[in-house]
């Protein structure tokens, strides 16, 4: 399989349009569940967007964290003969946290107090679950040809090899 | 795998420290950490043993900034080094897209490297994958070592892939930014060269450009992509909303306290405002929302019934097949086989007093 097969296989080029739909259902689910954010994380732990309130969090590093969470989890379900653990629940005294597999390849986290109730995230994130899976059918399946490159400069790695210099210099 | 954000303009990518025990990994991403600028680092995350034994894996974000107009994050990763975590390890190299291996200069940690080594590459296989395939390279750590192997043994011996080599001295500080460098250059050419490849493909013409954000493919689908997130009545407990604001075609323009007020609408306009059920929803989800009617209101007040318990998880929300234990136990199939057993008992009982009858006389 070459690189860009394994890409459009992965789904893992987003366009600005992908986005805007991925922030929409976020923007809603914080909404109707009354949650203070929401984030999409790929299983490698890319972070694919957020929604809410994040200003006294590092989304990178719950971004990586949630998926290594994930990761563990499903872990478990394999060696218990399970399919998988499609939800995660991490509950403080104050804040808490849900991670539900949306499609087969992300992670909606969602981010809330005791504002609001487990219940009303639930319920909410399982049916934005579920409209993230539908529109990632709908991204996997699209013909890509049609879609715009990833626009690459020419000089890009001499740019990036200066760059490297700057931050780490001799 | 590389993630290509081009709502963004972002790149990332994910760079594995990989290599046996007490090689050097963490202390390689520490040293990466303190020297990276404040502005470009996040936050060094270990998920460790009290013993500061990696656990898990730990994590720094390092955002190199915007090159040629795309902003190129990385995300550095080490994983635990010990035989005993194998299964967490390979974890945490799924989708990476650059891998440094740090050796033990050691000699007595050579046969701990080439084992590691083929763990690495076992990894890799089981993805589907080659390390061949995948951006590396290799760093010879511990150099200060009285007894540290030459790197032409060294290479030698791990040398195999034709990878590029780094001398290090971690604790020292000493070649781990060098390493970093090599590995992310080799990871950047292989980016672009995968985005070239993909430029080279057979493009449709008219392709909208990127920054317009013109992805012809969802501009296709209007309906699709302008429905907004309204949750079908006999899925969830969703809100009511008036016909028109259902009917609104483009749900981004929609503001949140529209989205509020839907959620202190009165129930009597329930009817109007059903949206066509999603082919998703489940008849178990339906089952689940259907008993806790009391939900659409304010969330503050809602007390979920004692049927709410059973509402499914996610996983159990699939359809799956009925059980036939629970079929043969339904009210409808029981007259019939409870009058069989009466007449069939009768029978038997009949039988036993004849049989207990002739063995008297």
């Amino acid at each position: 399989m070459d690189d860009t097969t394994r890409l459009r296989e992965h789904r893992l080029v987003f366009y600005r349009d992908d986005i805007a739909r991925i922030d929409l259902l976020l923007k809603e689910l914080i909404q109707l569940s009354g949650a203070h954010a929401a984030l999409l994380v790929d299983r490698e732990g890319h972070l694919v967007s957020k929604v809410g309130d994040l200003r006294s969090v590092d989304s990178d590093t719950i971004a990586a964290l949630v998926a290594g969470s994930f990761a563990a989890t499903r872990e478990m379900a394999r060696v218990l003969g399970e399919e998988q653990f499609s939800v995660v629940f991490h509950q403080g005294r104050r804040d808490s946290i849900q991670l539900t597999l949306a499609g087969d390849r992300t992670i909606l986290t969602v981010l809330f107090d005791d504002s609001t109730t487990v219940g009303m995230v639930r319920i909410y994130t399982n049916e934005a679950g579920k409209k993230l899976g539908d529109l990632f059918t709908e991204i996997e399946s699209r013909d890509d040809s049609e879609t715009p490159d990833v626009g690459m400069a020419s000089d890009f790695d001499e740019n990036a090899k200066s760059r490297l210099d700057t931050l780490f210099p001799d | 795998m590389v993630q290509f954000n081009l709502a963004l303009r972002e790149i990332n990518c994910k760079v594995v420290y990989f290599g046996p025990g007490l090689s050097g990994k963490t202390t390689n991403l520490e040293v990466v950490h303190q020297k990276a600028p404040d502005e470009s680092k996040g936050t060094l995350s270990s998920i460790a043993t009290e013993s500061d034994r990696t656990l898990f894996f730990d994590f720094m974000p390092l955002n190199l900034g915007t090159i040629a107009g795309m902003k190129v994050k990385f995300q550095l990763y080490t994983v635990p080094g010990q035989v005993y975590y194998n299964s967490t390890r390979k974890l945490v190299l799924r989708g990476a897209d650059g891998v440094v291996f740090v050796a033990d200069s050691s000699p007595s940690k050579m046969e701990e490297n080439l084992e590691s080594l083929r763990n690495l590459e076992e990894c890799f296989r089981e993805q589907g994958r080659t390390l061949a395939d995948i951006p590396h390279v290799i760093q010879f750590n511990k150099r200060d070592l009285p007894n540290a192997m030459s790197i032409d043994e060294m290479r030698a011996a791990l040398g195999a892939t034709g990878a590029p080599c780094f001398e290090a001295c971690a604790n020292a500080g000493t070649g781990v930014v060098e390493t970093f460098k090599g590995l992310s250059m080799l990871v950047i050419q292989k980016v672009k060269a995968m985005s070239d490849a993909r430029s080279a493909a057979p493009q449709k013409a008219a392709t909208p450009a990127i920054p317009e954000g013109g992805d012809s493919g969802f501009k296709s689908t209007p309906t699709a992509t302008s429905r907004p997130f309204t949750i079908q009545r006999n899925s969830m407990p969703m809100p009511d909303v008036a016909p028109q604001e259902t009917a609104r075609p483009v749900a981004s323009n929609v503001p949140l306290s529209v989205v509020a007020s839907r959620v202190a609408a009165p129930p009597r306009v329930v009817a109007q405002n059903v949206v066509p059920p999603a082919p998703a929803t489940s008849p178990r989800q339906k089952v689940a929302v259907e008993a806790r009617p009391d939900m659409r209101g304010t969330p503050r007040a809602f007390t979920p019934p004692v049927k709410q318990r059973t509402a499914p998880t996610p996983a159990s929300a699939a359809p799956r097949p009925m059980d036939p234990r629970v079929i043969s136990s339904g009210r409808k199939a029981r007259p019939f086989p409870a009058a069989v057993i009466w007449i069939g008992a009768a029978l038997v009982g009949a039988g036993a007093a004849l049989v207990v009858m002739f063995a008297l006389k």
